[in-house]
């Protein structure tokens, strides 16, 4: 068969801040540069970003002498350690210029009353530090880059689903993607190829994610022989709505929300009497689950988030999101009422091992943003550092491969042909099942599993249970029948693609899940409750080789702050 | 109840309608009954998602005839008639009956080319936007540190900062409907957005881009815009501050050129 083949410079898959931040950078001097996306730019999952960004700009009232040592210290104790402290320096140091940038750019940054950016506290800072625009920060930022990418001379795919990646002689030279909307295959040969595809969320029954947020980019490098770094460290929300896991921003807390269990009392006094509902993430959430599995709980396995004091002004203003959220989706509407809210899976600190040029370890792929493990989150990300991750490193990684581009020469087309034959293949052997069972039911339970075995508190058993589950539903993929065998925006069979790679990194994730017998930042072994830096400040590196995951392990880049017990 | 859906596709070129019988979980929204509907009755059927969270403007469909995001749309509101929104002059030839006790009816949205079932092609409406050259122009060289803003200018910038692109609008406006040349409500209210922030020229350029026929003086005050709107975004406010500036300066409407 003849299939479209398409050169750019650079080809960008995903569409989120990173993948357009990197977008302009990489295009100024002039590149060609491409962006493919599964689905339009502007639904990206950034877009669901609520609460704001971390920047030590020192606007705010009590927050005068921030500087970027004081934000990098607050995301190393946030990370238990495990985040690489020339990772976060960089993070750190750029952060005010990022944020600079992007309102120069023509966000709406919410103001304080003498014009400059506002800021509000977060988790784990001891003063208001994240800049914000009201509590929709992500789809600001999102829309303004997109403005800024769409008027600069950048080809976007959209709805152009990767399938693979394409290599040659030890290097990545491009990938193949299926277009939704009629279901051919296209061949992009590139220069380099960006990895920006997220999170893998997903893989939670209980997620505050888009629904799009697969892994695709993980198992996509995996396949490729490139390892994944930190995959068992999971960020769970403390407060996502009960019934649909939509995120109820730290903001809704930052603004001074209380979080009450079912005697109405402030039980975050019991977990951490300082910081409060403003510890990070992981402490309040596994403070949550610890009051729901002791019976202190609501009905549904909830407690309350009250923000009924702040009043409707404060509401209206700082929080108009949330209160639409809880009105649409729970029915309560937080002037009034609290809200019921309960963990689920926010973020995926772990993802593909990368340098902090963007460099994998395939020359030619690069990754930035969530899909990444650079890893400036380590154990437990902090609020405010993931948009600050996308803008820094997607500008960042967008210079680099820039720099690099005219030292690359034009690769072949010649290694497309076959590996567009054997997708082809791959696609109609899915297509081609006429009996078995329905992908939609082996994606359910994989989640449920997922949420069961490798959620808040894991232990040993609990895990190796699952992962005996898992494998289980890795062999029933191959029966796995696709009813509808229109190529034309085939859902069902995107749906099935992406389980395909949710099954494998699920692999890993489990497997470092279990080998790792310590607790640090979100992953909790009941049955190893301390940190363990004798033997695990380091970070879990999978590999996949001869279809099994294999386990090493990488020191953590240590710097100007020493490992300390994390206290709050 | 009963979800009575719209089906297309290319090759058959025979549209129909689908009912499938399904038992709502408390709090199912018609984006869950459609999932629903793929995973256990009917994948085929196809249709967009990605956030379901009403952020991400991917699954505004006509709902009963009038354009909603499915994700944030819940069928008992449907079916007990708390959320209904009553659309003006929207002659909209509905080929199919549908009782609304205990039915809902999901098509794609008007105005544009229908792909696959509840699936569009867009195009049409990234066109519209791309006409209003949405992108900041800042009126100066930036400064080091970030240009200061007044908090009010940010809370009028906000009405329309808050829009998500979803085009229900659009397809809930009778001018876009029976006029292809109007640049439409979500447009208009982008362009306004650009023209009201500080940061740019004061020299009205962004209001005067579109006075013509196709732009502000197209609209004939229905106000469906600000009904449907999702996210609280009133074009039609908009529409009417840009004629009362461009009348203020007296200018008169041109004729509208494609470039």
């Amino acid at each position: 068969m003849n299939y479209p083949i398409y050169s750019h410079d650079l080809v960008i898959i995903g569409g989120g801040l990173s993948g357009l931040r990197a977008a302009i950078e990489s295009s100024k001097t002039g590149f060609d540069v491409a962006v493919v996306s599964k689905v339009h730019p502007l639904r990206s999952h950034s877009v669901a970003a609520q609460g704001g960004i971390n920047a030590a700009l020192g606007n705010a009232v009590g927050g005068e002498d921030d500087n970027w040592e004081r934000h990098a210290f607050d995301t190393v104790k946030g990370s238990d350690y495990l985040a690489d402290q020339d990772a976060v320096e960089i993070m750190c140091k750029e952060a005010p210029r990022a944020v600079i940038e992007l309102e120069h750019m023509g966000t709406v940054f919410s103001r304080m009353e003498d014009g400059r950016i506002a800021q509000r506290p977060f988790g784990g800072a001891g003063f208001p530090r994240t800049c914000y625009a009201a509590d929709r920060t992500g789809h600001n930022l999102l829309h303004t880059l997109f403005e800024q990418v769409n008027s600069r001379n950048i080809t976007i795919y959209p709805e152009y689903y990767v399938t693979s990646l394409v290599k040659n002689s030890g290097r990545c030279v491009g990938c193949i993607a299926l277009n939704i909307a009629d279901g051919t295959l296209h061949g992009f040969v590139t220069k380099a190829v960006l990895l920006a595809t997220g999170g893998y969320g997903r893989l939670f029954a209980r997620s505050t994610n888009a629904l799009i947020n697969t892994g695709d980019g993980a198992a996509l490098a995996y396949r490729a022989d490139v390892p994944l770094e930190d995959m068992e460290f999971v960020q769970f929300h403390p407060t996502t709505l009960y019934g649909t896991n939509i995120l109820i921003t730290e903001g809704a807390r930052g603004e001074g929300g209380y979080l009450y269990n079912n005697k109405h009392e402030r039980f975050m006094e019991d977990y951490a009497s300082k910081a409060m509902e403003l510890a990070p993430r992981d402490i309040v959430a596994r403070a949550i689950q610890t009051e729901i599995d002791e019976g202190r709980g609501f009905k549904g396995e909830y407690v309350h988030l009250d923000l009924t004091h702040l009043g409707a002004d404060k509401i209206n203003e700082r929080l108009p999101g949330i209160r639409l959220i809880s009105m649409d989706f729970a029915g309560v509407d937080p002037i009034e009422k609290p809200i019921p809210v309960q963990p689920g899976q926010h973020y995926s600190m772990g993802g593909i091992a990368v340098n902090t040029k963007g460099e994998t370890e395939l020359p030619g792929l690069y990754t930035v943003g969530e899909c990444s493990c650079v890893s400036v989150h380590g154990a437990n990300r902090l609020g405010g550092n993931s948009l600050l991750e996308t803008v820094v490193f997607g500008k960042l990684v967008g210079g680099e491969i820039a720099q690099k581009l005219p030292n690359i020469s034009k690769p072949s087309k010649e290694p497309f042909k076959d590996t567009l034959e054997k997708e082809s293949k791959r696609l109609d052997k899915l297509l081609s099942q006429e009996e078995g069972e329905r992908p939609s039911n082996i994606r359910e339970e994989l989640r449920k599993i997922m949420f069961d075995h490798f959620g808040v508190f894991r232990d040993e058993q609990t895990m190796k249970e699952g992962l005996e589950k898992l494998r289980i539903l890795q062999k029933r993929f191959s029966n796995a029948c696709i009813d509808n065998k229109d190529l034309v925006f085939n859902y069902a069979l995107i749906y099935t693609l992406e389980l395909e790679g949710m099954l494998l990194i699920a692999e890993a994730l489990a497997l470092g899940a279990i080998e790792r017998q310590e607790s640090r930042g979100s992953h909790f072994r009941t049955d190893y409750p301390k940190r363990d830096d004798k033997k695990f400040l380091l970070h879990t590196i999978a590999y996949y080789r001869d279809e099994k995951t294999e386990l090493e392990y990488a020191p953590v880049t240590l710097g100007i702050f020493p490992v300390k017990e994390r206290v709050y | 109840m009963k979800m009575k859906i719209f089906r297309y596709d290319k090759k058959t070129q025979k549209p129909r309608y689908d009912v499938f019988e399904i038992d709502p979980t408390p709090g199912m929204t018609v984006l869950g009954a459609l999932f629903y509907i793929r995973n256990n009755l009917d994948d085929s059927l196809s249709f967009r998602y990605s956030c379901r969270g009403a952020v991400c403007g991917i699954c505004a469909l006509q709902i009963n005839n009038v354009p909603r995001l499915a994700c944030r749309t819940q069928i008992s509101s449907l079916l007990e008639g708390t959320a209904e929104i009553q659309l003006r002059n929207y002659q909209v030839e509905v080929k199919e009956k549908w009782d609304s006790r205990e039915e809902v009816l999901v098509e794609p949205l008007h105005y544009f080319t229908i792909i696959k079932d509840l699936v569009v092609d867009k195009k049409r409406f990234f066109d519209l936007y791309n006409a209003t050259q949405p992108v900041f122009k800042p009126a100066d060289e930036p400064p080091e540190r970030e240009r200061l803003m007044d908090p009010e200018a940010v809370k009028e910038l906000e009405n329309y900062t808050n829009c998500i692109l979803c085009a229900a609008c659009v397809s809930s406006c009778p001018v876009n409907l029976k006029n292809p040349e109007y640049i439409g409500p979500a447009s208009l209210a982008k362009l306004y957005r650009f023209h009201i922030d500080p940061r740019e020229s004061e020299d009205d350029s962004r209001v005067l881009l579109m006075n013509n026929k196709a732009g502000w003086w197209a609209c004939e005050f229905h106000g469906n815009c600000r009904r449907v709107c999702p996210k609280g975004v009133p074009p039609i406010i908009a529409i009417g501050k840009a004629r009362g500036r461009i009348d203020k300066i007296g200018k008169v409407p041109t004729e509208f050129s494609k470039k």
